[in-house]
C-alpha cells in the first residue's frame, strides 16, 4: 500500500471510529420511552417505582398484586422498578429531571410534603371523572382519606396505600419469665416503664421506641410528640418541635434511655434484637409485622397491642407507610395509572397486601368479610390493634416550604438521634433543631 | 599486508524528512489530532464540561426541577458558613491522617516481611491480604454491621464473654469513624501491600548484596537498603491517600453510618453528595464541589512542596 493511501486509510478508519463512538454516545443518551406513544391504540405500559418490590419482605406480594392487575387489564402491562426507601425523592426527582418520570410511585408519607411543593405531581383526585373517583374511594376509611388530603387543595392527591400505624410489640415469654401478665400488656407508657423494669431484671433489655426511624422519617416522633399534646407543626403551619409540650414527648424516652430500660442503638439494630428474643417490648410500625412473625415463628409468642398513651392524655399515634403518586405525563397513561391503583386499593388489593406483606386493610367490610380477610383475621390477630387505631390516626403534618425532607432529617439526625443514642438533653437538642427547621422554612 | 585502519564509518544522519506538502501535510499535522479525538471528546464531555457546569451551577439556586436562580456567591457564604460542612472538613482532616500510615507504613512493612519470606505461605498471606480488595462493597458493609451488632453482634458478645462492656460500636460518636476507618483500611492495605510487593521486584539485588559484603544486619539492609529504595511508591501513596482518604470512606459511610451518630462519620464527599441528592441544593452541593476541588490542588501543592522539600534535604552535597 503506498504511503498517500496508508494515510487516507487510517485517517478514514480514525473518522470513523469516531463517528461510531459519537454515534453510540448520542444512542446512549437519547434514553428509552416505556410504553406506546400518546393516544396509541396498543396496550400501555406504566412504569410503577416501589420500595416494596424486589425486597425479600414485600416483593413476592408485590409481584402478585402486579400479575392479578395485569390479568384483570389484558390492556395494561406494569413496568415495576425497585427503589431503597430512602431514595425514593431523590430517584424521583433525578429521573423527573432527565424527563423520564416513572407514572405511579410508592411515596413514603415524609417524603410527600416535598414533593407536592416541588415535584409536577397530577393529584390522583383529578385524574377520573367524579362518580368513577367516590366509587373508587367508597368503603376506604373516610379519616384515612381527610388525614392524607392536600392542605391546600383539599383533595386526594396521593392515594392512601401501604399504611402503618405504630405499634406496641411484646414477647409474651419474656412477660412470664419477668413476671408480667402477657395478657395485660402495658396501655401507658408508665406501665411500659414499669414493665420493663421488671424485664431488665431478667438479663434482657427491656423496651425500644424506635423514634430515631432508620429511614429518617419522623413519624414515630410526631406520634410521641402529639400523645403529649405537642407535636411538629400546628395547625397554623408553626414548627412546634421545641414546645414544652413536645419536648416532654422525647424527654419521657430520653427517660427509658438514660435509667437503662432502652438500649442505646439504632432502630435496624433494635429490631434484629427484639427479632432474636433479646428486648421485650418494642414500639414500631406495623410494617415489621411479617417480618416479626417469620421470626417468632417456632421461637417465642410474638403479641402486639396499642401505641401507648403518655400521661394520661390519649395516644394519638400518627402513620407512617406510603401513598400512590401519579406522575405519568400523558393522559392514557395517567388513566391506565388511575386503573392501577384502583386496583391496588380494592378489596381485592387490600386482601393481597394485608395477606402477604401485613399493611393494614384500609376497608373496614373486608376485615370481618370471608370472601377477604375474614378468615385472615381470626387466625392472625396481630393486626387487630392497630385497626382500632385507624378510624383516629392523627394527620402526619408537614414542615413547611420546599426543604421539608431536609427539615425531617435535620430533626431525626440532630435531635432524636442523639437523645436516643446518647441520651442528650431532650430540650437543648429540639430547640437547636427546631431554629435550624425554621431557617430552612425561610 | 596492508595495515587496516578500524576507523568508525561516519554515520550521517538521516536527514529529516521535508515537510509534506498539500493536502498530505494537512493530513499528517491532522493525524494525532484524530487519534486523540474519542480521548479528547470523552474528556470533554465527562470531564471538562461538567467540570464548567459545575462552576456556573454553584452560582445558581435550583432543585434540577423548578427554573434556576442566579444568586452569585450566595451558594458559596452559606456553605461557609454551614457549621455542617466545617465539620465534615474537619472530619475528612482526621480520616486523611488515620489512615496515612495504614495506607503507607503496614502495607510497606507486611510487603518487606512476605518479600523477605518468598514462599508457598507468602503467597497464601499475600493473597488473603488482597482478598477485602475483591469483596462487594455492600455485602462487606453488611457484614460488619451484623459483626458489630452491640446487642447480639459476635465482637461484643466475646467481650461480654471475657466480662468485659462492649460499646455501641457504629451509635456511638467516639467509635463510629474508628469502625469506618477500620472497615475502609481493609482495602486500602491490601491493595497498598500489592503495589509495594511490585516495587519490591523492581530493587537492585546488587545493592542487597553489597550491603551483606560490607556487614550489614538484616534489619539494616531493610532500614537503610530496601525502604529507602522504595521512598518514591510510599511518597505517591500517601499523597494519593491526602488526596482521596475522604472518597475511600464514602462508600461505608454511605452504606453504614449516614454520616451519623451526630455527624461524627461525616465527611466533605458524603456531605456534598447529601447537599445534592438527599437535599436537591444543586447550588450549594455544586458550590461544595467547587471548593472541595480547590481544597485537594492545595493539598496537593502541599504535599508535592513537602517531598520535594524532603528530596532537596536527602541528595547528597557536593565537594
Amino acid at each position: 500500500m503506498m504511503g498517500a493511501e496508508r494515510g487516507r486509510f487510517r485517517f478514514g478508519l480514525a473518522a470513523t471510529v469516531v463517528a461510531v463512538a459519537l454515534g453510540l454516545t448520542v444512542s446512549a443518551c437519547g434514553g428509552s420511552s416505556s410504553g406506546t406513544a400518546a393516544g396509541g391504540s396498543g396496550p400501555v405500559t406504566i412504569r410503577f417505582m416501589s420500595y416494596n418490590y424486589g425486597t425479600p419482605c414485600c416483593g413476592a406480594g408485590t409481584q402478585q398484586l402486579i400479575d392479578e392487575f395485569e390479568k384483570a387489564n389484558p390492556d395494561i402491562r406494569i413496568r415495576p422498578e425497585a427503589v431503597a426507601a430512602a431514595d425514593v425523592l431523590t430517584k424521583l426527582r433525578t429521573e423527573i429531571a432527565a424527563g423520564s418520570s416513572p407514572d405511579v410511585v410508592q411515596l413514603g408519607w415524609s417524603k410527600a410534603g416535598e414533593a407536592r411543593a416541588t415535584l409536577p405531581l397530577v393529584p390522583v383526585q383529578d385524574i377520573p371523572t367524579t362518580t368513577e373517583w367516590q366509587t373508587g374511594i367508597d368503603g376506604i376509611y373516610p379519616n384515612i382519606l381527610k388525614a392524607v388530603r392536600n392542605g391546600t387543595t383539599g383533595k386526594v392527591d396521593i392515594m392512601p396505600f401501604s399504611v402503618s400505624v405504630p405499634i406496641l410489640y411484646y414477647n409474651a415469654d419474656i412477660f412470664r419469665a419477668a413476671g408480667l401478665d402477657p395478657d395485660r400488656p402495658p396501655t401507658t407508657l408508665a406501665e411500659v416503664k414499669t414493665a420493663a423494669s421488671a424485664i431488665t431484671r431478667t438479663g434482657k433489655q427491656g423496651v425500644y421506641v424506635a423514634v430515631a426511624d432508620s429511614g429518617k422519617s419522623d413519624y414515630l416522633t410526631q406520634s410521641v410528640m402529639n400523645s403529649t399534646g405537642g407535636g411538629a407543626v400546628n395547625a397554623s403551619g408553626a414548627v412546634t418541635v421545641d414546645s414544652p409540650r413536645s419536648i416532654a414527648g422525647l424527654n419521657a424516652i430520653r427517660d427509658l434511655v438514660v435509667s437503662g430500660l432502652q438500649p442505646k442503638v439504632s432502630a435496624t439494630d433494635a429490631q434484629a434484637a427484639f427479632a432474636g428474643g433479646k428486648i421485650g417490648m418494642m414500639v414500631y410500625t406495623t410494617a415489621a409485622m411479617s417480618a416479626f412473625e417469620k421470626s417468632a415463628k417456632g421461637t417465642f409468642d410474638l403479641r402486639t397491642t396499642a401505641f401507648p398513651s403518655f400521661d394520661g392524655s390519649k395516644a394519638r399515634p400518627t402513620y407512617s407507610g406510603a401513598g400512590l403518586a401519579v406522575f405519568g405525563k400523558d393522559r392514557r397513561r395517567q388513566q391506565a395509572a388511575w386503573k392501577f391503583i384502583r386496583f391496588l386499593t380494592s378489596p381485592q388489593g387490600f386482601t393481597i397486601l394485608t395477606k402477604t406483606i401485613g399493611y393494614l386493610p384500609l376497608r373496614p367490610a373486608i376485615v370481618s368479610d370471608p370472601a377477604y380477610l375474614g378468615t385472615y383475621f381470626q387466625q392472625n390477630r396481630h393486626l387487630l390493634p392497630s385497626l382500632s387505631q385507624l378510624n383516629d390516626v392523627t394527620p402526619y403534618t408537614y414542615f413547611p416550604g420546599n426543604h421539608a425532607n431536609q427539615a425531617v432529617v435535620a430533626l431525626q439526625d440532630e435531635a432524636v438521634t442523639p437523645i436516643v443514642l446518647q441520651g442528650a438533653d431532650a430540650a437543648s437538642a429540639l430547640r437547636a433543631t427546631a431554629t435550624k427547621i425554621r431557617s430552612l422554612a425561610r | 599486508m596492508a595495515g587496516v585502519t578500524l576507523e568508525p564509518t561516519p554515520v550521517s544522519p538521516t536527514p529529516p524528512a521535508p515537510p509534506a506538502q498539500g493536502g498530505c501535510g494537512v493530513r499528517a499535522r491532522s493525524g494525532p489530532w484524530v487519534y486523540s479525538a474519542p480521548a479528547i471528546l470523552s474528556l470533554a464531555t465527562w470531564v471538562y464540561v461538567p467540570m464548567v457546569a459545575t462552576g456556573v451551577a454553584s452560582l445558581l439556586d435550583w432543585d434540577l426541577i423548578t427554573p434556576a436562580r442566579y444568586v452569585g456567591v450566595a451558594n458559596y457564604r452559606r456553605l461557609l458558613a454551614d457549621h455542617d460542612f466545617h465539620r465534615a472538613i474537619w472530619q475528612t482532616g482526621w480520616y486523611v491522617l488515620m489512615m496515612l500510615p495504614l495506607a503507607t507504613v503496614v502495607p510497606l512493612a507486611l510487603a518487606i516481611t512476605l518479600w523477605l519470606r518468598p514462599g508457598r505461605v507468602s503467597s497464601l498471606y499475600r493473597a488473603l491480604l488482597f482478598l477485602p480488595v475483591v469483596l462487594a462493597p455492600a455485602a462487606n458493609a453488611v457484614s460488619w454491621q451484623f459483626v458489630l451488632n452491640p446487642l447480639q453482634g459476635i465482637t461484643n458478645t466475646v467481650l461480654a464473654d471475657l466480662g468485659l462492656p462492649g460499646p455501641g460500636w457504629l451509635n456511638d460518636p467516639s467509635w463510629a469513624p474508628v469502625v469506618i476507618v477500620a472497615m475502609t483500611t481493609g482495602k486500602i492495605i491490601g491493595l497498598n501491600t500489592l503495589l509495594f510487593s511490585a516495587s519490591l521486584s523492581a530493587i537492585d539485588q546488587s545493592t542487597i548484596e553489597a550491603a551483606r559484603v560490607d556487614g550489614a544486619t538484616s534489619w539494616e539492609i531493610v532500614r537503610h537498603v530496601i525502604a529507602a529504595q522504595l521512598i518514591r511508591p510510599v511518597a505517591l501513596l500517601g499523597l494519593l491517600c491526602v488526596l482521596l482518604a475522604g472518597q475511600w470512606v464514602f462508600t461505608n459511610v454511605a452504606l453504614v453510618t449516614q454520616g451519623g451518630p451526630n455527624g461524627a462519620t461525616d465527611n466533605v464527599y458524603y456531605r456534598l453528595y447529601t447537599y445534592a441528592f438527599t437535599f436537591f441544593d444543586t447550588g450549594t452541593a455544586a458550590a461544595a464541589a467547587v471548593v472541595i476541588t480547590v481544597g485537594v490542588a492545595a493539598g496537593y501543592v502541599l504535599v508535592r512542596l513537602a517531598i520535594g522539600r524532603v528530596r532537596h534535604a536527602d541528595a547528597p552535597t557536593a565537594g
